[in-house]
């Protein structure tokens, strides 16, 4: 796209909306899941509808359109900063579970022993066996 | 001085500019430590938060009432994990079997066993609330602590530890109970410790970290679905 003149600072992307037109995509997703949430008064998020319906569009329809890979690639990799404030309350509710710690961290440390031990041992019992014949490990199937 | 101070304070801007350069430093400071597997760089980043709040004389429900303007962001950015999912669809198919019989149980007791514990050592219903999603992708759990009655905060401080722990006790149990195929450690993995788990599952290679995404993906779509209907059941 030939991008001349001063209007080319101000478009850099040379009129590629692709990012807008995905983030838009899954807004529209996650207000209709707020919508299926709210009229069926379903005990998820809204956001975890909206998951569930765009998967479902996905699949229903049997491809991907170029905007909404484009604003997935881009907002996955923020997930972990966009969690960040809610992990620094942790630090001003120590206080608050005064008491309660030795049971939190116990639960976290057993529990999680026990639940990787569970699921190794239930993959080890169900999977099936690695196919040797073939190039192993270019395709996990 | 102090009215500059006070207008800085009431704007959403000085929120969002900190949780930035917060976890840019945050991110830098774990590069430089050599991406070390027991202290994620959201836990640097949120210790600086942390500092830096303190530093501004910025209280914290104030800061988290502003930096709302940037968390808005995680609504879209959780409805985007869908496109992973549906590029892991073969997977599902080609391991239905394998995948039907393991992770219902193994996202349920992961759930469980920490519930039970923390119940058994008298911990009140917030704090059960706060520990039963602890596995699932910090995403799609905070959803789940808002239906269920948690705190969000107690949460993502156990769901961090979660994912150090699996990482540690995954590399433990694979040389006690002599496992080797990168599918099932890579799938313990993105069961157990969601995100951070996924991380370590990458660097043992491909396919176990494939496997650890489908893990994380699944378990939070099973737990997201049944832990708020079991603690309705349960009248919690």
């Amino acid at each position: 796209m030939g991008t001349v003149g001063p209007q080319a600072d101000h478009f850099p992307d040379g009129g590629d909306m692709t990012l807008l037109r995905g983030f838009l995509w899954l807004l529209g997703f996650q207000l209709l899941g707020q919508l299926v949430v709210e009229a069926l008064a379903l005990p998820v998020s809204h956001a975890m509808a909206g998951l569930l319906l765009l998967l479902a569009w996905l699949l229903v329809n049997r491809g991907l359109s170029e905007s909404v890979a484009t604003a997935s690639q881009a907002l996955i990799p923020l997930l972990a900063m966009l969690i960040m404030p809610g992990v620094v309350g942790v630090f001003f509710v120590i206080d608050e579970f005064a008491g309660h710690w030795t049971a939190v961290v116990a639960a976290l440390v057993v529990g999680t022993f026990l639940s990787v031990l569970t699921t190794l041992w239930l993959m080890r019992r169900f999977m099936p066996r690695e196919d040797k014949g073939r190039d192993a490990g270019s395709r996990p199937a | 001085m102090n009215a500059l101070h006070a207008s800085l304070l009431h704007t959403p801007v000085l929120a969002v500019a900190l949780t930035l350069a917060a976890y840019l430093a945050g991110m830098a400071m774990f590069e430089r430590m050599g991406r070390p597997s027991w202290c994620p760089g959201v836990l640097i980043g949120a210790v600086l938060t942390a500092a830096g709040l303190w530093l501004l004389r910025l209280d914290v429900a104030d800061y988290q009432r502003h930096v709302a303007a940037l968390t808005l962001l995680l609504g879209p950015a959780t409805v985007a994990l869908a496109v992973p999912l549906y590029q892991q669809r073969r997977h599902i198919v080609a391991l239905w079997r394998p995948i039907l019989c393991c992770l219902p149980p193994a996202a349920l007791l992961a759930a469980l066993y920490a519930v039970l514990i923390a119940w058994l050592l008298g911990a009140p219903p917030i704090v059960l609330a706060s520990l039963a999603p602890k596995s699932v992708t910090a995403p799609l759990s905070i959803g789940i602590v808002e239906q269920i009655g948690g705190s969000v905060s107690l949460m993502l401080g156990g769901l961090l530890i979660t994912g150090v722990l699996t990482t540690l006790c995954v590399s433990l149990l694979a040389r006690l109970l002599n496992i080797t195929d990168p599918r099932i450690l890579g799938f313990a993995l993105g069961v157990n410790g969601h995100a951070i788990g996924i991380v370590r599952a990458f660097e043992l290679g491909p396919t176990a970290g494939a496997f650890a995404s489908l893990g994380m993906s699944l378990t939070g779509i099973f737990t997201a679905l049944f832990l708020p209907l079991a603690w309705r059941l349960l009248g919690l």
